[in-house]
């Protein structure tokens, strides 16, 4: 367990070294503060607009929505800049032989790493959940709404970083790892439209979709907490957590 | 202490390895010796646990690497040719992540930080970045992560390469200091190296190992077939077949026509009144003396007769 410790703590400090987690953070939190400023005055705007067109008032709830889809998205980027340099970079400048020569196993170095970026962006997270507990603070949203949300979108982050770390334990390249987690994650996301072009109305639709993660995080946007939901991202982040072990393990008798 | 038996190993079309076997003893200090290419990072990488091999074993303090990496790991110290270094680190920082890594005691883990710092004179720099040390000290700090847990096995990648001389002096010096407490291989292309610092020579050559013994019996074994080296001022082409007539005289051979040199060898075990004869001869048939000497004999005769 010291191990997988040790072995994050390192990474940890490594990303703050860099310029690389304060251009986490920014991008991030930049992005999300924009995208939050926009919905904020369309959502303004069309309160005001409602009653004299006679539409729906928005409630903050589909405000809140909106910034959550949002999240994903901008996860979507930030997912594969963090994870691209987890397991290349140590390959290529050879300090991966320091692990591999020391008395620890695959899997506590998969766990290491995952722990490490699990962790930075956990720390992102909770610094965007200013935005959030904005509106909660001058509104009344439903509040388990947004813990659940988070929930969901911090379920989502562990499943993209496993993949992530997949992705980047097989390559040298850094760039290559950005572009296909990138690739991969946008497909995850974007299954679910693409799913009824494949096959409209079969059973590959509704596996297809249900391997997309949307439909599972909308569950939780709803203010819902489904057994089967979380599962699907448990499991989702242990198979790849698992392949990395895998492709980890392999290089030693490869 | 490192017993490795049988390694083979293919890169793809490669031969990498065919049956590498040898054995070191506890306290000793090997050297890997071998041109580039011929082996040795393979061989090490496999015996520390980074590749795999195709066939046969390596064992470290009595537990093979491939069944019981936890074990043989904890006992092991490996120097990779290309340092692992985390330039973003500052060089205590390091040393403590590397001792950690190891499984040194939290008790311990401050002292033996300071400790191996100490021993390879790194106090001064301990504060600083890893990235901006000179290449000299990054392969100090790079030798201090593998000894700062102390383990039995020393594993050295070539430990000097690159270096200039004052810090090749300096690291010889620090490997002959390790000695006894630990169990050390080291590779090295550079014979005079291993020459040097070496207790027993295990050379190899495309993949196999083509020599193995003590300094001394590598070197005797150069003396044995004693080659000289004689100049005339003149009609050296008539002198070589006169020469070849002397009993207990084997292959002479005319190096350069101009200059009057050839070269002959001595029989094994044959007597050096030879070389009376030969002088006589020269002298008498008037073919003018200019030089008689003894090719200087060293482990790179060995060496390059193993490996060429």
């Amino acid at each position: 367990m010291s191990a997988i410790f040790t072995i994050a703590w390192r990474d940890i400090r490594a990303t703050f070294a860099s310029p690389k987690g304060c251009a986490i953070f920014f991008f991030f939190l930049g992005f999300m503060g924009t995208f939050f400023y926009n919905f904020l005055h369309t959502f303004v705007d069309m309160t005001q607009r409602a009653p004299m067109y006679g539409g729906e008032v928005p409630t903050l709830e589909q405000l809140l929505k909106a910034l959550f889809y949002n999240l994903h998205f901008i996860l979507v980027l930030i997912i594969p800049a963090v994870t691209m340099s987890s397991f290349s970079e140590e390959r290529r400048n050879q300090t991966i032989r320091l692990l591999q020569t020391s008395p620890v196993t695959a899997t506590q170095i998969v766990l290491g790493k995952f722990l490490a970026t699990a962790a930075i962006l956990a720390l992102v997270l909770a610094c965007s959940a200013v935005y959030p507990f904005f509106i909660k603070a001058f509104g009344n949203p439903d509040g388990s709404l947004i813990l659940t949300s988070y929930l969901g979108i911090f379920l989502l982050m562990c499943a993209q970083l496993a993949f992530g770390l997949w992705v980047s334990s097989m390559t040298t390249n850094q760039f290559m790892a950005f572009l296909f987690t990138m690739f991969g994650l946008f497909l995850l996301l974007i299954l679910n439209w693409l799913a009824p072009s494949f096959n409209s109305g079969g059973v590959f639709e509704t596996v297809l979709k249900y391997i997309a993660s949307t439909d599972h995080l909308d569950v939780f946007f709803k203010g819902m907490l489904t057994v089967n939901d979380v599962a699907y991202f448990v499991c989702f982040a242990a198979l790849f957590l698992f392949f990395t072990n895998v492709v980890l393990d392999s290089q030693r008798w490869r | 202490m490192i017993e490795v038996s049988g390694l083979t190993k293919r890169f793809g079309s490669v031969q990498a390895l065919s049956d590498v076997s040898f054995k070191v003893e506890r306290g000793q200090i090997v050297g890997f010796l071998g041109a580039n290419g011929a082996g040795k990072t393979t061989t090490m990488d496999i015996m520390c646990g980074c590749i795999g091999a195709d066939s046969g074993s390596a064992k470290i303090a009595g537990y093979d690497i491939m069944e019981q990496p936890l074990e043989a790991k904890k006992r092991l110290g490996y120097l990779p040719d290309i340092a692992p270094l985390h330039t973003e680190m500052r060089v205590a920082d390091y040393i403590t992540f590397a001792a950690r890594l190891h499984k040194v005691p939290n008790s311990q883990l401050v002292k033996q930080v300071d400790e191996t710092l100490d021993r390879l004179s790194l106090g001064d720099v301990r504060h600083r970045l890893v990235g901006n040390l000179s290449k000299g000290y990054r392969q100090r700090v790079a030798l201090a992560q593998a000894i700062v847990h102390n383990p039995d096995v020393l594993v050295l990648d070539e430990p000097t390469e690159g270096l200039d001389p004052n810090q090749i002096l300096h690291i010889r010096e620090l490997i002959k200091s390790l000695a006894g407490q630990h169990t050390i291989i080291l590779s090295s292309h550079i014979l005079s190296e291993v020459q040097n610092t070496c207790d027993r020579i295990i050379i190899i050559h495309n993949g196999t190992v083509v020599q193995q013994g003590s300094v001394e019996e590598l070197a005797s074994q150069a003396q044995s077939g004693r080659v000289y080296r004689l100049r005339v001022a003149r009609n050296v082409d008539q002198l070589l077949p006169v020469l070849g007539a002397i009993g207990q005289i084997v292959a002479p051979r005319l190096v350069d026509k101009v200059s009057g040199e050839l070269e002959f060898g001595l029989v094994k075990g044959a007597d050096e009144h030879v070389v009376d004869e030969v002088s006589k001869l020269v002298v008498n048939g008037g073919y003018g003396l200019r030089e008689l000497a003894l090719r200087a004999h060293s482990l790179e005769d060995v060496f390059f007769q193993l490996t060429h």
